[in-house]
């Protein structure tokens, strides 16, 4: 046996306890510059309207967007959004004072990160006149929202030759002063992964630039190809059907055992409806999922209780009341019954059909057993084929606009016209509200300016069926709009 | 292992580690004198905060600044662009109403700042700030701070510096040997590194800044902003990059008057800018800030806060030319009666209803371009301003979108002529004129002060060689229009209209 070295194992020992201490501070400054996790502040959560607003669901993961990119996008790639404005011109529900819009959350993962929430989608816009600042209505519908818009703006910035470290720090550098640390981590890992991040998640986006689809436009999203693409991650086939964005409010009123939910009843409660839309927004599963779940029972909470905003404009008493009568006569047997809540078959109330082709029975099991391997417990969707579309309450009605599934009808006034009467090509997601036609202003140079347009005659988006009310009087017509401006 | 002697090795006597030592010596020393050459961020400071308000650096050198010997030297190397020029030799930049003091050779407005080892120059406050006042003719001028800058033609001036980038002569070769002729002495350094450098930079940063001002700059139908006028939210827009030829036509034209700034602390919490976009004084004044060259991470803020800490009481200089005090206790009661509502008790005494108040636009009727040239849109991407500093306080979070104008404080109203926002009625006595009594036609610039009609002279063309600006008013965002009718004093006997002239005066 040679004897022992003692000088030397004590040099090595030296060595690797240098080399343990290196690694370990490499190791804490990564954590700490990369990983870490700092609350949101106070503000955020002070309120339940501004936790629904800007609270972090945890989107700021692996959907999220380094802040400071955020932030310089529009400055570098303005060509890619549909006008001034910066991120305002795709209708995000930005309140004035706010850093971020609505739907929009800030939050410290090792940097600044930005994520999303349910309010992206969920926030109605409206103006009662021309000179006036928009009044935004938490869990209302995104009308003036242009959430296709944003994926193309996030995706054609990220892939333009100028999404490079030199043109992206030379923006930042204009706004904010990084650390050299900082930048060199901006320059040489948050940039290039950002990039690779929506590289490999480029194929799964294809279907919103196929030029044979029209654009989803302001207030609408292309719901279940988003869950077939993205969560179940399913090759695209030839289905296309936008639906409105919902109001979310008063959930309380979808009793669980008989109703079913979502414009054509593929899942089965509410839970289960916030749960996979806030999944979307992840876009992978939770980081830590009781957190995610307590989040979630939150929303419900909160949007259980949330009820729709008053009309703001007058309503005429007397009408009303008569229009009452002719509700009962007409509109109770579907929205106001047991019926309310359950899917009217498609062949029955002869509405555009391409949105309950976009779905089917195995994307159901897929998508069901992904959230079940995340450990996560929900009634989910049903596991069978769509057969038509939901009979809906009516409550805040007047906000809902454009009308049907897939916001084919501009106005309460165009609804109760025969097809061939409706609006054939009018602009979405202009805010001024028209209260006469009850209804957003969809027509006119503003109009075309801010709104997308919409044409009845393009793929999904057909504004025939529903001819229920059709035949009525004008002035029973009249009548029963005033009485729908009290729901 | 004992060292044994290598016959390979070769070893550094004493010579040998002596010379090796000065090669040390002397890196270090180089590489000392470049630190410390191309460290140095130096401000030229001024103790007197007058002076250092006409002269001292915001901070703007250090994004923005040219070259001191570029700037100089820029009026001859495109003289083709600037004909003017030669009419004020050594003050070149006279041509675009700038003003000059005493012997200086840097106009009032311009602040200067040794950084990345050149001096370099740019606007400040005072560029747009600060003006000059003359009895007659033949008197001096006389430059009074916190005034409207009303002889400064700043679109002329980008336009010369724009036109001076693309021109083929904007190179080193070219402009280089002229700053020596004008006695630069540049090193060897400067001549074949730094300046070239130095002036390759300048050229990209202001043809960059072409592309996002030229929504402003070029539009065939915008007019002239004319001396003492800016579109101050078009800027706010090219800051942003947002692509202009998408926005409707109304959103294109916002020239408006440079405003005076004196006394700010009353002024707090008063919806400031023409429109009434903004109530926080200090977000105000970062916001300008952005004009004089200034980002957030290069604000020197301690210097900026020493004018800000001097304007909230700074007061304008009194009207020096007789009034007639019996006149003007009439004209008083007029005040009271028309005016102190919405414009305050008196010249410093800023109480009254809706001081500091919108009026809508239906209601003042004035030109309304400039109101909706500014956006609910803008408004909130301009919370994103100053997201990134230190200090969260500093976040933007006033900026609002209104639908009229704002009712303002008349302290030194004698040297806020031309009034209105768009600088549109060059005088009180014509303010105080049903519109088609205003002139419709005027000339802008002059700074010979119109003791008569209480405002600058405004019918000259042209005085001692020096041309003047016509200002049209049937131009769009022009119109002279609004502020008129009984309860705005147009239609008062022409006696009660001379008493109120009288007494605001006083102010």
């Amino acid at each position: 046996m040679l004897p022992p070295k003692t000088d030397k194992k004590r040099k090595i020992n030296r060595i690797l306890l240098l080399l343990f201490v290196f690694v370990g501070i490499v190791a804490f400054v990564g954590w700490y510059k990369l990983l870490r996790e700092e609350p949101q502040p106070d503000w955020v959560t002070a309120t339940p309207e501004m936790r629904f607003k800007y609270g972090s669901i945890g989107g700021e993961h692996d959907a999220g967007m380094p802040y400071w990119i955020w932030y310089v996008l529009p400055r570098i790639f303005p060509e890619y959004l549909p006008g001034p404005g910066g991120y305002a011109s795709l209708g995000v529900a930005w309140e004035q004072g706010q850093e971020l819009p609505a739907g929009f959350t800030k939050k410290v993962i090792g940097f600044p990160r930005v994520g999303n929430t349910c309010a992206l989608c969920h926030i109605g816009t409206y103006r009662t006149k021309e000179n006036e600042n928009p009044t935004f209505v938490e869990a209302g519908p995104g009308n003036t929202m242009n959430v296709e818009g944003l994926f193309q703006f996030y995706i054609s910035s990220v892939s333009d030759p100028r999404f490079n470290a030199d043109t992206l720090l030379g923006e930042i550098r204009l706004v904010t002063e990084l650390s050299w640390l900082d930048k060199m981590l901006y320059r040489f890992l948050i940039i290039p992964l950002t990039k690779r991040a929506f590289a490999e998640r480029r194929a799964q986006a294809e279907w919103i630039y196929r030029t044979d689809f029209p654009e989803w436009g302001r207030g609408r999203d292309d719901a279940m190809n988003l869950t077939k693409y993205f969560l179940v991650e399913l090759p695209m086939d030839d289905t296309f059907g936008p639906t409105d964005m919902p109001s979310v409010w008063n959930l309380k009123k979808y009793a669980p055992e008989e109703k079913t939910m979502n414009w054509d009843g593929a899942s089965h409660d509410a839970y289960s409806v916030i749960m996979d839309s806030a999944l979307g927004i992840l876009g992978a599963p939770p980081k830590r999922t009781q957190e995610f779940i307590d989040h979630v029972k939150w929303l419900e909470e909160y949007l259980s209780a949330k009820q729709a905003p008053k009309y703001p404009f007058p309503i005429d008493p007397q009408k009303a009341a008569e229009g009452k009568g002719i509700f009962e006569q007409h509109c109770v047997v579907c929205h106001a019954s047991e019926r309310t809540g359950t899917p009217v078959p498609a062949s029955e109330v002869g509405t555009d059909r391409n949105r309950i082709e976009t779905w089917n029975k195995e994307a159901a099991i897929a998508t069901n057993k992904i959230v079940e391997e995340m450990g996560i417990k929900r009634k989910g969707l049903l596991e069978e084929a769509l057969v038509g579309y939901i009979a809906v309450q009516l409550d805040g009605v007047w906000l809902r606009a454009p009308y049907l599934h897939n916001g084919s009808v501009p106005t309460l006034h165009d609804i109760l016209e025969p097809v061939e009467n409706r609006t054939k090509i009018f602009y979405r997601g202009y805010d001024l509200y028209d209260s006469v036609q009850v209804g957003f202003t969809s027509q006119g140079s503003a109009a075309e300016q801010v709104g997308t347009r919409y044409d009845t005659s393009q793929k999904g988006n057909g504004n025939g069926g529903h001819l229920y009310g059709t035949t009525l009087s004008p002035e029973e017509k009249d009548r029963l709009i005033e009485y729908l401006k009290t729901l | 292992m004992t060292a044994k002697p290598d016959p390979t090795d070769i070893r550094c006597d004493r010579v040998c580690r002596f010379l090796l030592l000065g090669i040390v010596l002397l890196a270090g020393a180089i590489l000392l004198y470049l630190v410390l050459r191309f460290t140095r961020d130096t401000p030229v400071d001024y103790a007197d905060i007058e002076e250092h308000f006409k002269y001292g650096s915001m901070g703007g050198e250090r994004e923005s600044g040219f070259p001191y010997w570029v700037w100089k030297a820029l009026p001859h190397v495109c003289a083709a662009h600037l004909p003017d020029g030669k009419k004020f030799p050594g003050r070149e930049y006279q041509a675009f109403g700038f003003l000059y003091e005493g012997e200086r050779d840097l106009p009032v407005g311009m602040s200067q700042r040794r950084h990345l080892g050149m001096d370099r120059v740019f606007l400040n406050c005072a560029s747009c700030h600060a003006s000059t006042v003359r009895d007659t003719p033949s008197s001096p001028p006389r430059v009074i701070t916190g005034m409207p800058a009303h002889t400064v033609d700043l679109m002329a001036f980008e336009r010369f510096m724009f036109a001076c980038a693309k021109d083929a002569n904007f190179s080193p070769v070219r402009v280089i040997p002229e700053v020596q002729r004008l006695g630069g002495k540049l090193d060897l350094l400067d001549r074949y590194l730094v300046y070239p450098i130095a002036i390759h930079l300048m050229r990209d940063r202001l043809l960059m800044l072409e592309n996002r001002f030229k929504f402003m700059l070029e539009q065939p139908d915008t007019p002239a902003w004319g001396p003492g006028r800016v579109d101050t939210f078009g800027s706010a827009k090219a800051l942003f990059n947002f692509p202009m030829e998408k926005a409707p036509k109304r959103e294109s034209i916002g020239a408006a008057d440079f405003p005076s700034i004196w006394l700010q602390a009353p002024r707090k919490g008063m919806q400031l800018h023409w429109d009434g976009n903004n109530t926080k004084v200090e977000e105000r004044n970062r916001s300008a800030a952005f004009g004089t060259g200034t980002t957030p991470p290069t604000l020197d803020r301690p210097r900026i806060e020493r004018i800000e800490e001097w304007l909230l009481t700074r007061e304008p200089p009194p009207y020096p030319y007789p009034i007639d005090q019996v006149l003007a206790a009439k004209g008083a009661v007029v005040y009271r009666e028309y005016c102190a509502n919405c414009h305050g008790a008196h010249g410093r005494d800023f109480s009254g209803e809706s001081v500091g108040t919108v009026t809508p636009i239906e209601q003042i009727g004035t030109d309304r371009r400039r109101l909706d040239s500014y956006t609910y849109d803008l408004a909130v991407n301009q919370n994103l301003l100053y997201a990134g500093t230190e200090d969260p306080e500093e976040r933007f979070s006033h900026f609002r979108k209104t639908f009229g104008y704002a009712n303002m404080p008349l302290d030194g109203l004698w040297l806020r002529a031309p009034y209105l926002h768009n600088g549109s009625v060059p005088t009180l006595a014509d303010l105080l004129e049903h519109r088609e009594n205003r002139p419709p036609l005027f000339y802008r610039g002059h700074d010979v002060y119109d003791a008569e009609r209480v405002g600058f002279i405004s019918s000259l063309p042209e005085e001692n060689g020096r041309r003047y600006f016509q200002f049209d008013t049937n131009l769009p965002g022009n119109a002279n229009a609004g502020h008129e009718g009984p309860s705005y004093g147009t239609t008062l006997p022409a006696d009660e209209k001379k008493e109120l002239i009288e007494y605001l005066k006083t102010f």
